[in-house]
């Protein structure tokens, strides 16, 4: 997992020196007024933000936000499916308008790219039986604590956790959520959009205990695109205000929106 | 071109040398008390006590006919829906045992039948008890017609227990694991693993071979 995460950073570094290289277009909100669509970028394959529904559609949390801000703009929201490493570049090389393409809001990323407000957001927590005291990593000690060998959770249990915490690695988080929901273990690291899905099959048996780390997403436009920005700024604050964007985050994670991803600037 | 970089493996070459002394204490448990389930299994087996014969005959048909991988997932993930619940490395021995336990009690009892009745007679005209006729006359010749059958699936019992980590018990593979998680050097871990494995399974063999020679060469040849 690690290996891969490594091979994809490389392939986005990669693309990130190519979108340097091209010359960025930004996006005209009166052109995309005119013409009528705005040209959204999104991931198809990273469930439940991004997937392709039955009939290959793309579908998931971006596709119902880029909906959301195509009503916003009072144009058709046409969605081009993009590829972790391609969606910069997409972007720059004005293939599309925006991203709405679950892009953590990096510095790096933005001295690339203009980011809007948070729309999303990704969380590392540990999780446990829902009778189990937990508020801080020192409570950890004498506890058993599954995680997926090498991933984000274990490096950030492992900095945390002190002397006696009995920190179990698995092959992978499905192991590790086996070794939970089967009582091996009372307690996990995991993503909040993994523990979505626990939660579906397990109700309220295991709930958070305390925030590792997080990582917001922004909706990105090409550098220069002011006015537009504007626009999808108006959306993200309009969204979270009217309960837009919690009902989507219902929808596809089980949770109204976090509020580290409300909150955040 | 690939740099190879041992650094990572011969600085923390204690924690490998630790696992693999995990990876010896378990298989070692495991072959002990594997031998012992052998032994039970092939009397169960060869006895005429028909519910026990049938009871061992099923277990020996579904763990020899089901994946390892699949038993011990059931042991550690299954067994705490029934209210058994054991540490990663308990529920590691408990598959290994039975595991290897299936595949010994069918050595064993090919070895008991190898045993002619004529020598079991010759045994109880000698005045011998059932326990020294069981002891001298069937079971230690049918250990030394099956012993090389019996020592490789030991062999091969511990290099299984290397895929005990899926439930994160602690060996010798969960080492390099953990140690590759953190330093990247999969080819020199692995190469290293490699090396050590066929090391124990050197060492394991001597020590068979050693057995052998105290326990099971004909009293005549000593």
């Amino acid at each position: 997992m690690k290996l891969n995460r490594r091979i994809f950073t490389a392939l986005a570094a990669g693309a990130l020196a190519m979108g340097l290289a091209l010359p960025a277009s930004a996006a005209d909100l009166d052109a995309i007024k005119n013409a009528g669509t705005v040209r959204v970028g999104m991931l198809v394959d990273f469930p439940p933000f991004g997937i392709q529904d039955a009939s290959g559609k793309p579908d998931g949390y971006d596709a119902d936000v880029a909906k959301a801000l195509g009503e916003f703009l009072g144009v058709q929201a046409q969605i081009v499916p993009v590829t972790g490493p391609n969606r910069i570049p997409y972007l720059l090389s004005g293939q599309v308008d925006v991203l709405v393409a679950s892009l953590g809001i990096t510095e790096e990323r933005a001295e690339k790219v203009d980011f809007s407000k948070p729309y999303a957001g990704i969380s590392i927590a540990v999780y446990g039986d829902s009778g189990l005291e937990i508020a801080a990593p020192e409570a950890l000690a004498g506890q058993s604590l599954a995680v997926a060998r090498a991933s984000t959770q274990d490096t950030g249990v492992s900095a945390v956790a002190p002397q006696g915490t009995d920190i179990r690695r698995f092959d992978d988080d499905a192991s590790a959520v086996q070794a939970l929901m089967s009582g091996q273990v009372r307690l996990i690291g995991l993503s909040n959009v993994v523990f979505s899905q626990v939660s579906t099959v397990a109700g309220d048996r295991f709930d958070k205990k305390f925030d590792l780390s997080s990582q917001v997403q922004g909706i990105a436009v090409a550098p220069g695109s002011d006015a537009l920005l504007d626009q999808v700024n108006a959306f993200v604050d309009q969204a979270k205000s009217d309960g837009t964007l919690d009902q989507i985050h219902q929808k596809w994670l089980g949770e109204p929106l976090p509020d580290f991803v409300k909150n955040a600037q | 071109m690939y740099q190879f970089n041992f650094q990572p493996v011969f600085g923390n070459l204690d924690l490998l040398l630790y696992g693999a002394w995990l990876t010896v204490r378990l298989s070692l448990m495991a072959m002990v008390l594997g031998l012992v389930v052998s032994v039970l299994g092939a009397v169960a087996k060869t006895s005429g006590i028909r519910p026990l014969r049938w009871l061992t005959d099923v277990y020996v048909e579904v763990i020899r006919n089901t994946p390892f991988l699949v038993q011990i997932f059931f042991i550690f993930f299954g067994l705490p829906a029934a209210g058994i619940s054991m540490s990663p490395n308990t529920a590691a021995l408990v598959a290994l045992v039975v595991n290897v336990g299936a595949y010994g009690t069918e050595i064993i009892r090919a070895g008991i039948e190898s045993i002619p009745r004529g020598q079991i007679e010759a045994g109880r005209a000698l005045g011998l008890s059932p326990v020294q006729i069981f002891r001298h006359v069937v079971m230690v010749p049918a250990l030394r017609n099956i012993y090389p059958s019996l020592t490789s699936q030991f062999i091969y019992l511990m290099l299984t227990s290397s895929v005990v980590s899926i439930i994160s018990a602690n060996d010798l593979a969960s080492a390099g694991a953990d140690l590759n998680a953190r330093t990247f050097a999969s080819f020199e871990i692995y190469l290293v693993l490699t090396i050590l494995y066929f090391l124990l399974a050197l060492g394991f063999s001597t020590l068979f071979g050693a057995i052998r020679r105290v326990f099971f060469t004909y009293p005549a040849s000593r």
